[in-house]
């Protein structure tokens, strides 16, 4: 057995033939994290002696002659946003160092009825804002397939584990893009789900009416496993919906959906590498059958300024509970000499400046602003009009085709701090991935083709997006994409 | 475009102390950021409803039955100062 060629799928078959033990697994993968995240530095706390324990009682039912469900066993690495009972929760913030999690999120507590094992918590940005983990308290996540680049954001932590081969499987979460970006990087694939289709319980906020938890995974076919472990509605999340999921297998079917390209997609500064890697990917689905159209979104242009206004205004807002009176107070505080201020706002004031990192009180300044008197229709409400055009162009679209293709980023891996200085360069690179998040629509990033690591080429990944609650299109095209 | 002025407001507002070698910086990051959505002036809106959130669920409602059940040890031991079972909070008066 080789840690390298497992997927979930070959790994529950290797259980259920007893060809190995998940514990043998699990120890394997710890023994690979211990030697080699040192230089990637994807995961920030392992989950070491919960994991043997789970595996034993996945074993123990093996042994017993109990039937296991596909995701039994399967180890995983979640990303730092999303809580595990008892064990830290950081969102790569100094203002969480200390926290640990008093109860499960639902994405959790379902792997957990399945019997999945966590390895450990991964890497973010702080709180899940940029689009490279620079952003992170605790240092920076390096690009397995070249050390000296970024990962990507904000779930840099879970792609790179994935692609230096740490787990089977991983969860993020996607805002703007920060699963399908990382994904893209780290050439694995991820995967964010229709708005409503996975539980946002127990994951921390960072924009409400985006965020979405999805998966990571080294196959499309595992990364559907993952997702239908984890999707359906939860009354703890009242945005949650009831839909059923039903995979599509059948080829012949898959191939009846029509793709559509978007023109306004293909735009100037898309590097070579992105533009030659989404003509292989749309030359093969042709070559496999699947018939393409041309389309229009002409509204994506302004998908960027409406999502910067959009996500800081809601971010003003969830920043708010970190106020220094919860979860965690800087100790002996002293008085700030002002006497405009009381006590408690001195405690305000300091913890949220101290304690915050650039980007976040970046976002929450610009938040307040677009929310403030006299600023509020010409920034925030003008960006709910445009929201509802963009969304207003795919519905347009999808009654012409079943499923788009574009480009997941405008160009591979960039250099650690090449844009760090520069927050308007970082929030570009979210430019193909944020119009989905502002419609709820589901989107996958899938890798053109196998990317090894040191085989000297940086991954460039394609994304599908599907109508809503039409998660079965995209896995079922990228299934067909991979097998073949 | 921004002043100095209005960014101690911004703080003021969100309350949170801003270090003073970094407000030239801000200012500078944040009229880039506010220059680049003069774009959506452009916009035709009129008529437009603004779309206010992700879903389009109305009036999700459960039964408030209570079967999420928190160790409440553990969620004690999450706050940063605790007193004879109790969460302790610095004076705010």
């Amino acid at each position: 057995m080789h840690l390298e060629d497992l997927t979930i799928k070959s790994f529950h078959d290797g259980l259920k033939n007893k060809e190995f033990k998940v514990l043998e697994v699990v120890q394997g993968f710890f023994e690979r994290i211990k030697k080699e995240d040192g230089k990637i530095h994807s995961l920030l706390t392992l989950l070491e002696s919960d994991a043997a324990a789970r595996a034993e009682d996945v074993d123990a039912k093996i042994a017993s002659g109990e039937e296991i469900g596909a995701m039994a066993g399967v180890p995983m690495v979640i990303k730092d946003n999303i809580l595990i009972n008892g064990f830290r929760a950081t969102a790569s913030s100094r203002i969480l160092e200390n926290y640990v999690s008093s109860y499960d999120a639902t994405v959790i507590n379902k792997l957990k009825k399945n019997d999945t094992i966590f390895l450990g918590k991964t890497n973010l940005d702080e709180f899940a804002m940029g689009a490279s983990t620079e952003n992170s308290a605790y240092g920076v996540t390096r690009n397995p397939h070249d050390l000296e680049r970024v990962a990507g954001g904000s779930s840099g932590g879970s792609a790179a584990a994935i692609a230096a081969n740490f787990a089977l499987g991983g969860l993020g979460s996607d805002t703007g893009g920060s699963i399908r970006q990382p994904a893209a990087f780290c050439g694995v694939v991820g995967m964010k789900p229709t708005y409503g289709r996975t539980s946002r319980f127990g994951v921390m906020a960072m924009a409400s009416s985006l965020d979405q938890i999805g998966p990571f995974a080294k196959t499309v076919e595992d990364t559907e496993i993952i997702f239908n472990s984890i999707q359906g509605k939860d009354p703890f999340d009242a945005t949650s919906v009831d839909v059923e999921y039903s995979p599509e297998n059948d080829p012949k079917k898959i191939k009846e959906l029509k793709i559509g390209i978007p023109k306004e997609f293909f735009v100037d500064g898309m590097s070579a590498e992105v533009k030659n890697g989404i003509d292989e990917s749309v030359a093969k689905l042709k070559s496999l059958g699947f018939k393409f159209k041309d389309i229009s979104l002409p509204h994506t242009k302004y998908a960027l300024s409406t999502y910067y206004i959009v996500v800081p205004a809601e971010v003003s807002a969830n920043m708010a509970r970190f106020d220094g009176i919860r979860y965690d107070r800087i100790k002996n505080l002293g008085k700030s000499g002002d006497k405009e201020r009381s006590a408690l706002w001195d405690i305000y004031f300091k913890n949220r400046g101290e304690r915050f990192g650039a980007e976040v009180r970046r976002r929450i300044l610009l938040g307040t602003f677009v929310l403030s008197a006299g600023y509020y229709d010409a920034y925030y409400a003008k960006a709910q009009k445009v929201r509802r055009l963009i969304q207003n162009d795919f519905k347009e679209a999808f009654k012409e085709v079943d499923v788009i293709l574009t480009p997941v980023t405008p160009t591979t891996a960039f250099k650690i701090g090449e844009k760090a200085d520069d927050p308007l360069a970082m929030y570009l690179s979210d430019i193909f991935t944020i119009s989905l998040n502002l419609a709820g629509l589901p989107g996958i990033s899938i890798p053109v083709k196998k990317y090894k690591i040191g085989g000297g080429e940086l991954p460039v990944n394609f994304q599908l997006i599907g109508k809503h609650f039409r998660e079965a299109d995209i896995f079922g095209v990228g299934k067909v994409y991979e097998n073949n | 475009m921004l002043s100095k002025k209005d960014l101690e407001k911004l703080a003021q507002l969100a309350r949170m102390d801003l270090k003073s070698a970094e407000e030239e910086k801000l200012l500078k990051d944040l009229g880039k950021i506010l220059d680049y959505f003069e774009e959506l002036k452009e916009v035709d809106t009129e008529n437009v409803e603004p779309l206010t959130g992700g879903t389009e669920l109305q009036n999700a409602l459960r039964d408030d039955d209570g079967d999420l059940v928190l160790d409440k040890g553990a969620a004690l031991e999450a706050f940063p100062e605790k007193s004879g079972g109790f969460l302790k909070v610095p004076p705010v008066f």
